[in-house]
């Protein structure tokens, strides 16, 4: 590449000479390269919710306290179909995980004198299967009572596909948004340097050298774009991980570092397509005269 | 090298420059287009460029049909022509030298001999101190000159030149003059537009078009090559 310096040296001087307009498409390009970053991470983290929630999918069943054989309960419910676990959780596990749902809250068991929670039996089903499960459970001698939580998981599960729908429709929002954004800005350099442009026309230089740094241009600015996104969105996961983690620590996150890797690669792969595309729009619908 | 079979040219306004143009130029041949202002001078070199095409007749120029569908090839063409345009065509912003080298970034040329050819141009031109020196802050005669180094800095196989003495004092005019005339030793074709009449008697095997109110005539002076 005998000429990269030059082009290099050209693009910076094309920047320069709309220095305002170009600053501003900059800002432009990561404001809403953010916002996409912002929902597809949110999406992201609904859709990891979803599908483990789906797979802890599980229901309560109560039985009565006075029955004396849980262990052949148990198997009875362990022979229903669509049944996938069954454990014994008793009085004492059951606070203790209350204990943790409540952290530091969690004193306020002590003002109980005596351990207010119930034995239950754990059951973890094929969510597909919850209706006929829990009608068969219920039916069991013994069991007092079945809790299920199927409209939690169903209403997050709504949430969850209304998330993605938004992700599609801010990806595309945003990717058309960006073309036209830079596809401007390359376009008014083209008409900045016309004059340039044309002497080089008659000098007779192909379309593809006079056309190279406005691209390399559109690629740098929206690259950066996608770059300082990459850097407040990774901020924005760090911070509000350690957030979580202190308030809700029982709703569970994917790992930060694949959240945090996925949307980096996701960010840099998408500027740097929608700068070459936006510059490429913005050279072929300009006018140029032979 | 260049051949023109009754070539006309009507611009959109009815206006017709140039009517039954017909020109057999050859390789290394110095050539002055003369003629009054609006005589045609201008669009017969617009036409040997690939800026302006015949209404009519057929223009070939370094073997290159002219017609507005061959563009692409009239661009490659133009590589392998010095222009000298009448208003320089400088590029604001850059340096005398990086002037030069505009106009050979796109060709095959390494980036060294580039360099040398440009600084020779530079040099050849007299203005090798004033290289670093922006162009818009150059005098007109200065920016003419650039103007010239960057033409011949490509040695190309043709140069096309638009009133190349219009803004120099005398010797400054002789001293570009010999330069491009020396060029046609290179084997390469000069076409040089001019008012400066008295200029012309000092190359005397140079070929004269004479052109006045569209139509030209050719004048044929001594041997060349």
């Amino acid at each position: 590449m005998k000429n990269a310096v030059y082009f290099i040296k050209e693009s910076v001087r094309i920047f320069r000479s709309n220095k305002l307009s170009n600053i501003f498409s900059f800002f432009g390009t990561f404001l809403i390269l953010f916002l996409l970053a912002l929902v597809v991470g949110i999406w992201s983290i609904s859709s990891q919710l979803t599908a483990l929630l789906k797979e802890e999918a599980e229901i309560s069943a109560y039985f009565k306290q006075d029955i004396q054989n849980t262990e052949e309960l148990l198997h009875m419910i362990e022979q229903i179909d669509g049944v996938r676990n069954v454990r014994l959780v008793d009085k004492e596990e059951a606070r203790s995980r209350m204990e943790k749902i409540l952290g530091e809250e969690s004193g306020i068991l002590d003002l109980f004198d005596e351990n207010p929670f119930e034995a239950y039996f754990e059951v973890k089903i094929n969510l597909e299967k919850t209706d006929s499960v829990f009608t068969q459970i219920s039916g069991l001698n013994g069991i007092d009572y079945v809790r299920e939580n199927r409209e939690v998981l169903e209403q997050i599960e709504g949430v969850s596909k209304a998330l993605e729908a938004l992700g599609y429709l801010v990806i595309a929002a945003v990717s058309i948004t960006t073309l036209v954004i830079i596809s401007h800005m390359i376009r008014q350099g083209i008409y900045q340097n016309r004059e340039q442009i044309k002497t080089f026309m008659l000098l007779g230089a192909p379309d593809n050298f006079i056309n190279f740094p406005y691209i390399l241009l559109g690629f740098l600015l929206t690259f950066g774009g996608g770059i300082a996104a990459t850097v407040l969105i990774n901020i924005l996961i760090n911070q509000g991980y350690s957030r979580l983690a202190s308030t809700l620590p029982f709703i569970p996150l994917p790992p930060k570092s694949r959240l945090s890797l996925g949307l980096t690669v996701f960010l840099l792969s998408a500027s740097a397509a929608l700068g070459i595309l936006g510059s490429l729009f913005g050279v072929s619908t300009s006018k140029k005269n032979n | 090298m260049i051949k023109a079979n009754n070539v006309s040219l009507k611009y959109a306004d009815g206006t017709v420059a140039l009517h039954n143009v017909n020109l057999n130029i050859k390789p290394g041949e110095f050539v002055y287009i003369v003629g009054p202002s609006g005589s045609g001078k201008t669009s017969l070199l617009k036409l040997l460029m690939g800026i302006e095409f015949a209404s009519s007749g057929s223009l070939y120029v370094l073997d290159q049909f002219m017609v507005k569908n061959e563009a692409r090839n009239i661009r490659k063409l133009r590589r392998k022509i010095g222009p000298v345009f009448q208003e320089f065509r400088l590029i604001q912003g850059r340096t005398a030298l990086e002037n030069v080298l505009m106009g050979m970034r796109f060709l095959d040329i390494p980036n060294r001999q580039m360099i040398d050819n440009a600084n020779n141009a530079l040099k050849k031109v007299g203005l090798e101190h004033k290289a670093s020196v922006m162009v818009e802050k150059l005098s007109y005669g200065e920016a003419q000159r650039v103007a010239i180094a960057r033409a011949v800095a490509r040695k190309p196989a043709l140069i096309l030149a638009d009133e190349p003495t219009g803004n120099l004092d005398f010797d400054n005019a002789i001293n570009i003059m010999n330069l491009l005339y020396n060029f046609k030793d290179e084997n390469t074709t000069v076409l040089v537009t001019t008012h400066a009449t008295h200029l012309i008697d000092n190359y005397r095997d140079a070929s004269i078009i004479h052109v006045e109110s569209g139509k030209i005539h050719v004048e044929h002076r001594g041997e060349q090559k």
